[in-house]
């Protein structure tokens, strides 16, 4: 009893002390303000703010604070098309996500399967794809603009709801978020015990039912791995997706605070970045706990 | 007519080379209805014979057929009863079942299958684990379901591979009686593999030794006339069970006294060849590619008398 109480505060306690130090570093390096008044050439008196420290123009912990409050209470609020709560920025990267994410899935299980029952389409395909797998989604973004050019929705009152930079997003964190689904549903349908297999070859089920009945739900628990894993990149993307398209959402809002010098909302926008992502992985691994067979 | 049979069958497997010839000379034929256990060691090829029959592995030489008809691939009236029950875990029992009988018996109406799936499900005494998840079931329930299984798809032969020797002793006993009852009641002819030779002369009409020669071959078969149903209790002080027994165990013993097995040894010698020390230039750093690999493996082949 004692043994567990106190593992309970050490969980609490041990990472608010990591995270207290961290802050404590940050302070450090940050730069400093120093406000002083002088006497300037006309006789006016006016006010010379000064940043010292070893990353001048780092915000200290408390300056992040002040420039975040009304993104972190208003979460929702819509003051402007740049200007928007925290949340309503995430909210659209969610969605971006989520689109780019279903077509990594409904491409890349297809394939996995196909690599881990040919062993034709796994010598044909493995080398390409193992080129493809470790490129950037910077990369791909250029190309999914030059593919998609020709995109172009327009709606009734003539504005361009879906044009060649959404299809281009979609297409990068696609193709980004593809591998892991790929990989993990490959090696998923290899490690079907035999047995499972000979099970349908002497009950002579038909081969769809053999993919249905056997294979899918013996390949679940990889193919969940895989798609936790591409939720996580997928993810990643967005934030290399949004800066280079310009699109609004919490990668977009990061990269605009960068150039208008509000670095203080670029620590927000990582930290939440982080947080979303942190929260994604978990809801995937209670998930992909739920379809552990045996 | 026998129903099944098998004629100079021969099998091995690896690539040439690197063979190794596992049955040779395989002559076997069950009538239809017999109950006939094969016995013998583990590792010595029950498991590949009994894939013979279900199709699953074909014969090198020699040809094995059911009804007259050569097997060319496992169907369903072939019910192969695994070691390792091969339930399909995400499935319940009576899904599990149901996938069988599904698949064999397409024309039926669903409740004529749903009627013939319960019925299986109660003969094997489970009709209160319908709706569980093979985790959630004992291994010789595991077992029972199955039996259930194969059975549900009417199957002319029954073929268990080492069915009851992921059991316990205890299960295991009463499984050997639930199984022989029923095929008591169903008649269905049964091909049965197993390691124990008490279990074979319980249960069987005729038991065959799968002698422990590399290659492996069956010995004489040796008919078992105990009266049905046998008491297992009582069977232990019957005078014909221990002569069989003793005769079992003998032919068994002899023939791996007897038995040379030839094993190849694979011998890797270092992989380092020393540096030649004068080839070294003077652009050292481009021309030196580090220890040279010999890379080279010896095969012998050393008999061990076991």
């Amino acid at each position: 009893m004692h043994l567990i109480q106190r593992y309970k505060l050490d969980a609490i306690f041990l990472p608010i002390v990591a995270i207290l130090v961290c802050c404590l570093l940050w302070y450090l390096i940050a730069g400093k303000s120093t406000i002083t008044t002088k006497k300037d050439d006309w006789g006016d008196t006016v006010k010379v703010t000064k940043r010292e420290g070893i990353s001048a123009d780092l915000p200290t912990p408390v300056e992040t604070w002040t420039a975040s409050k009304l993104y972190i209470t208003e979460p929702f609020a819509k003051r402007g098309e740049l200007d928007q709560g925290i949340l309503r920025f995430t909210w659209m990267s969610l969605v971006l996500v989520a689109q780019g994410y279903f077509l990594a899935l409904v491409i890349g299980t297809p394939i996995g399967f196909f690599l881990g029952l040919s062993k034709k389409f796994t010598m044909a395909f493995d080398p390409l794809i193992q080129v493809l797998r470790p490129v950037s989604p910077l990369a791909w973004l250029p190309l999914g603009m030059i593919l998609f050019s020709g995109v172009k929705v327009v709606n009734g009152d003539g504005r361009t709801t879906f044009g060649a930079s959404d299809a281009a997003a979609l297409f990068t964190i696609a193709i980004c978020a593809m591998w892991p689904t790929v990989m993990n549903t490959a090696v998923g349908v290899r490690a079907v015990p035999q047995d499972y297999l000979n099970v349908a070859k002497v009950l002579k089920l038909s081969k769809n039912k053999t993919l249905w009945k056997v294979l899918v739900p013996a390949t679940l628990p990889y193919m969940f791995t895989g798609f936790r894993l591409s939720l996580g990149i997928a993810w990643l993307v967005i934030v290399a997706v949004e800066m280079l398209t310009g699109r609004p959402g919490i990668g977009g809002f990061l990269w605009q605070q960068y150039n208008a010098n509000s670095y203080a909302h670029i620590i927000l926008c990582i930290l939440t970045i982080g947080v979303i992502g942190y929260v994604l992985d978990r809801l995937m691994s209670v998930i992909e706990a739920r379809f552990k067979t045996a | 007519m026998p129903l099944i049979e098998i004629k100079d069958a021969s099998k091995g497997f690896g690539l040439p080379g690197e063979r190794s010839e596992v049955l040779k000379n395989i002559n076997l034929s069950v009538e239809e209805g017999e109950f006939v256990v094969i016995v013998g060691y583990s590792g010595s090829g029950k498991s590949t014979l009994i894939n013979l029959i279900s199709g699953l592995v074909k014969p090198d030489t020699g040809s094995a057929s059911i009804e007259g008809n050569p097997i060319t691939e496992p169907g369903p009236d072939r019910g192969l009863v695994f070691q390792n029950y091969s339930l399909l875990p995400w499935l319940t029992v009576e899904e599990n079942i149901a996938l069988a009988v599904d698949e064999v018996f397409k024309d039926w109406s669903s409740e004529q299958r749903k009627a013939h799936i319960a019925k299986h499900i109660a003969m094997v005494k489970l009709s209160h684990a319908a709706h569980k998840l093979p985790k959630e079931l004992s291994g010789g329930m595991r077992q029972r379901v199955s039996v259930a299984r194969t059975l549900a798809m009417n199957p002319k032969v029954l073929l268990m591979d080492e069915p009851l020797s992921a059991l316990d002793a205890l299960t295991r006993a009463q499984l050997q009686d639930e199984i022989a009852d029923i095929w008591l009641n169903h008649k269905t002819t049964v091909i049965w593999i197993t390691n124990d030779p008490d279990e074979a002369i319980l249960v069987a009409d005729r038991v065959i030794p799968l002698l422990p020669t590399s290659p492996a071959t069956l010995g004489e078969s040796i008919a078992v006339n105990i009266p049905r149903p046998r008491d297992r209790k009582a069977i232990n002080h019957d005078p014909e069970f221990k002569r069989l027994r003793a005769h079992l165990i003998t032919t068994l013993l002899d023939s791996k006294g007897k038995n040379k097995v030839k094993s190849n040894l694979k011998l890797v010698l270092p992989d380092i060849l020393p540096e030649d020390v004068n080839s070294i230039n003077s652009f050292e750093f481009f021309s030196r590619k580090g220890p040279k690999r010999r890379n080279e493996v010896k095969h012998e082949e050393v008999e061990v008398s076991a």
